[in-house]
C-alpha cells in the first residue's frame, strides 16, 4: 500500500475513536465540490450537466472550511467539476492543510502543470490525477485527443517538485485488462506514489448509458487486473477494497462514509445519487433514510455500484477495527495475488478482435 | 429522482453482467397539468430531477425562472417544499408547494441530447478529414 505511515496512523486512530465511542455513523473522507465546471466533456461523467449560472457558482473558503470541520473526517477529496478551475482552490486547500486534513485534490491536470508553482509540497496534499487508461483510451473516454500527454506532463512536474502524486482511474465495460495493466506500470514509472481505482458507476445523467458493468462482470475485470501484481505496483487503496473488487470478500455499502457537500448543501444519500439536500452534516446522518439504500435494499441505483465512495470506507474499517482485517490488510500490501485463472483471462482478452465490437473505448474504426 | 420499487434479489444483482442505463424522459418544453395535487407532486419531482430550469407561476401571479435543487415531500402541500437558485443570485429559495398554480419546463435539458454515438460520429468524421486534436468541448456559460 503506497499510504504514508502518519496518514494511516491518523485514520487509524480516528477509526478506532470513533468506535469506542460508540459511534454508529462516521466519515472518514469528505468529498468536497467546490463547483461544477469543468473542463472536460467525459462521455461517462453524470456530475457537470447544470444551467450555466449553475456551473458559474462555487463555494467559498468559508463554506469549505466550515464543512470540513463540521464533518470531521481525517481526509479530504476534492473532485467537481474541475477544482482547479476555482478561483480561490489555493486558498482552500492551504485553510484544509492548515487544519491537517489530508487532502487529495482531484484534478484533470489540463492546468496542473503551470498552477504548481501556487502550492507548496506537504504530505497532506495529494494531486490525484484523473486518468482513465493508457493514452488512447483515456483520450478517447475523456472525449479530448491529447489530455493525457497533457496530464503526463503535469504529474511528473508534479513529481519532481516534490508532490504527493497518484493516479485515479475509472473503467468501464469493454476495457482491456491488458492495456490497464500495461498503464499501471506506465505511471508507477512516472514515480507516482500509487494508483487509484474504481469501477464506473452509471450516473443517470451520463451521455453514454450503454457501457455500465453488473457486478459479475466488475469482478471478473477487477481479477483479472489485479491478479498477478507486479513488483513495482502500489495503490492509494485498502487491501481489502481490492479484494472486494476481485470479489474475494463482500461488504455492504456505507453511504456515510464519504458524505458530499456542494454549491447545494449536504447531498443525500451519497456522492454518486442525487436525492436530496440537507443544511447540514448532523442533519444528513440523522434524517437520510439509510436503509432505502445499498444493494440488500434492492433500490436499482445502488444495484451495480461498487464504487469507492460506498465500499472503501467498510473496508479500511475492517482493517482497523478487527484482528482478521488487520492480519487480511497487512498480508494483502505483500500479496501479488497469483491467479492461474486471471492469466487465462489475460490472454483470451488479448486475443484479436473478439472484443473490440462492443468496446466503449476502442472503437478501432476511430483509430485509423 | 425518489428510490423506487424494489427490483433487484441480491442473487439477481450479484450476477448482473451488465447494468441496464438509464431512459431519458424529454421533459423539455413540457407543461404538465396541474389538475390535481398528485400531479403537482409529480410534477415537481420531475422538476427536481431536471437538469435545466424551470419557470414557476405562482398562484399570486408571479413568475420565477429557477433551478430547482431540493425537494420535501411532506404530507400536505403547505408543508411540503421545493428550493432552488435564480441566476445572478447566490441566495437558496425555499418555496412551498401550496404556492405554485404552473410549472414549464422551459430550459434546456443539459442532460439530453449527448450521446457516446455522438462523439463516436463527431470523431470519426474530423479523424476523415484529416483533424488532429479532436474534441469535445465543455458548454459555454453564455
Amino acid at each position: 500500500m503506497a499510504i504514508p505511515i502518519s496518514q494511516m496512523w491518523t485514520v487509524s486512530t480516528y477509526v478506532l475513536k470513533n468506535k469506542l465511542a460508540g459511534r454508529k455513523r462516521f466519515s472518514l473522507t469528505l468529498m468536497l465540490e467546490p463547483l461544477f465546471r469543468c473542463s472536460l466533456a467525459c462521455a461517462g461523467c453524470g456530475k457537470v450537466q447544470y444551467p450555466p449560472h449553475i456551473l458559474k457558482r462555487e463555494l467559498t473558503p468559508a463554506e469549505c472550511f466550515a464543512a470540513v470541520e463540521e464533518c470531521g473526517a481525517p481526509m479530504v477529496a476534492i473532485p467537481g467539476g474541475e477544482p482547479l478551475l476555482h478561483p480561490q482552490m489555493v486558498e482552500i486547500v492551504n485553510g484544509l492543510i492548515a487544519r491537517r486534513k489530508y487532502v487529495y485534490l482531484c484534478t484533470n491536470a489540463l492546468e496542473l502543470k503551470h498552477r504548481l508553482p501556487e502550492f507548496k509540497p506537504s504530505k497532506y496534499l495529494t494531486f490525484s490525477v484523473h486518468l482513465d487508461g493508457q493514452r488512447e483510451h483515456h483520450d478517447f473516454g475523456v472525449c479530448r485527443e491529447g489530455a493525457y500527454d497533457i496530464a503526463i506532463e503535469g504529474i511528473k512536474e508534479a513529481v519532481r517538485r516534490g508532490f504527493r502524486v497518484t493516479t485515479n482511474a475509472t473503467f468501464f465495460d469493454g476495457v482491456d485488462p491488458n492495456s490497464v495493466r500495461a498503464f499501471f506500470d506506465e505511471v508507477m514509472a512516472m514515480g507516482v506514489e500509487g494508483i487509484i481505482l474504481s469501477p464506473g458507476y452509471s450516473y443517470d445523467k451520463a451521455p453514454d448509458q450503454h457501457h455500465f458493468m453488473g457486478r459479475a462482470r466488475v469482478r471478473r475485470l477487477f481479477r483479472a487486473i489485479l491478479s498477478n501484481r507486479k513488483p513495482t505496483w502500489k495503490f492509494n487503496m485498502s487491501p481489502l477494497f481490492l479484494e472486494f473488487l476481485m470479489g474475494f470478500r463482500n461488504y455492504e455499502c456505507v453511504p456515510w462514509g464519504m458524505p458530499t457537500y456542494n454549491i447545494f448543501g449536504w447531498q443525500k444519500p451519497c456522492y454518486l445519487l442525487q436525492d436530496g439536500f440537507v443544511g447540514s452534516y448532523k442533519e444528513l446522518l440523522e434524517t437520510t433514510e439509510w436503509e432505502k439504500y445499498g444493494v440488500p435494499s434492492g433500490n436499482p441505483k445502488c444495484a451495480n455500484c461498487m464504487v469507492s465512495c460506498g465500499y472503501e470506507t467498510p473496508a479500511v474499517i475492517d482493517g482497523f477495527t478487527t484482528w482478521k482485517g488487520f492480519l487480511a490488510m497487512a498480508r494483502g500490501n505483500f500479496n501479488k495475488y497469483p491467479d492461474p485463472e486471471a492469466l487465462k483471462q489475460l490472454s483470451e482478452a488479448a486475443a484479436p478482435a473478439e472484443q473490440a465490437e462492443d468496446c466503449c473505448c476502442c472503437h478501432e474504426e476511430t483509430r485509423a | 429522482m425518489t428510490v423506487e420499487v424494489q427490483k433487484y434479489t441480491m442473487e439477481q444483482v450479484e450476477a448482473l453482467e451488465v447494468a441496464p442505463g438509464a431512459d431519458h424522459e424529454n421533459l423539455e418544453g413540457w407543461v404538465p397539468t396541474l389538475a390535481s395535487e398528485e400531479g403537482l407532486r409529480d410534477a415537481l419531482e420531475k422538476a427536481f430531477d431536471y437538469r435545466g430550469d424551470v419557470t414557476l407561476t405562482l398562484k399570486s401571479g408571479e413568475r420565477i425562472e429557477a433551478y430547482i435543487f431540493n425537494r420535501h415531500a411532506a404530507a400536505t402541500l403547505a408543508e411540503s417544499w421545493v428550493q432552488y437558485f435564480v441566476s445572478g443570485d447566490a441566495i437558496k429559495h425555499r418555496l412551498s408547494y401550496a404556492l405554485i398554480a404552473r410549472i414549464e419546463f422551459t430550459g434546456k435539458d443539459r442532460a439530453a441530447g449527448k450521446h457516446w454515438e455522438d462523439w463516436v460520429k463527431h470523431y470519426n468524421e474530423r479523424k476523415a478529414a484529416g483533424e488532429t486534436n479532436i474534441a469535445l468541448a465543455p458548454e459555454a456559460l453564455e
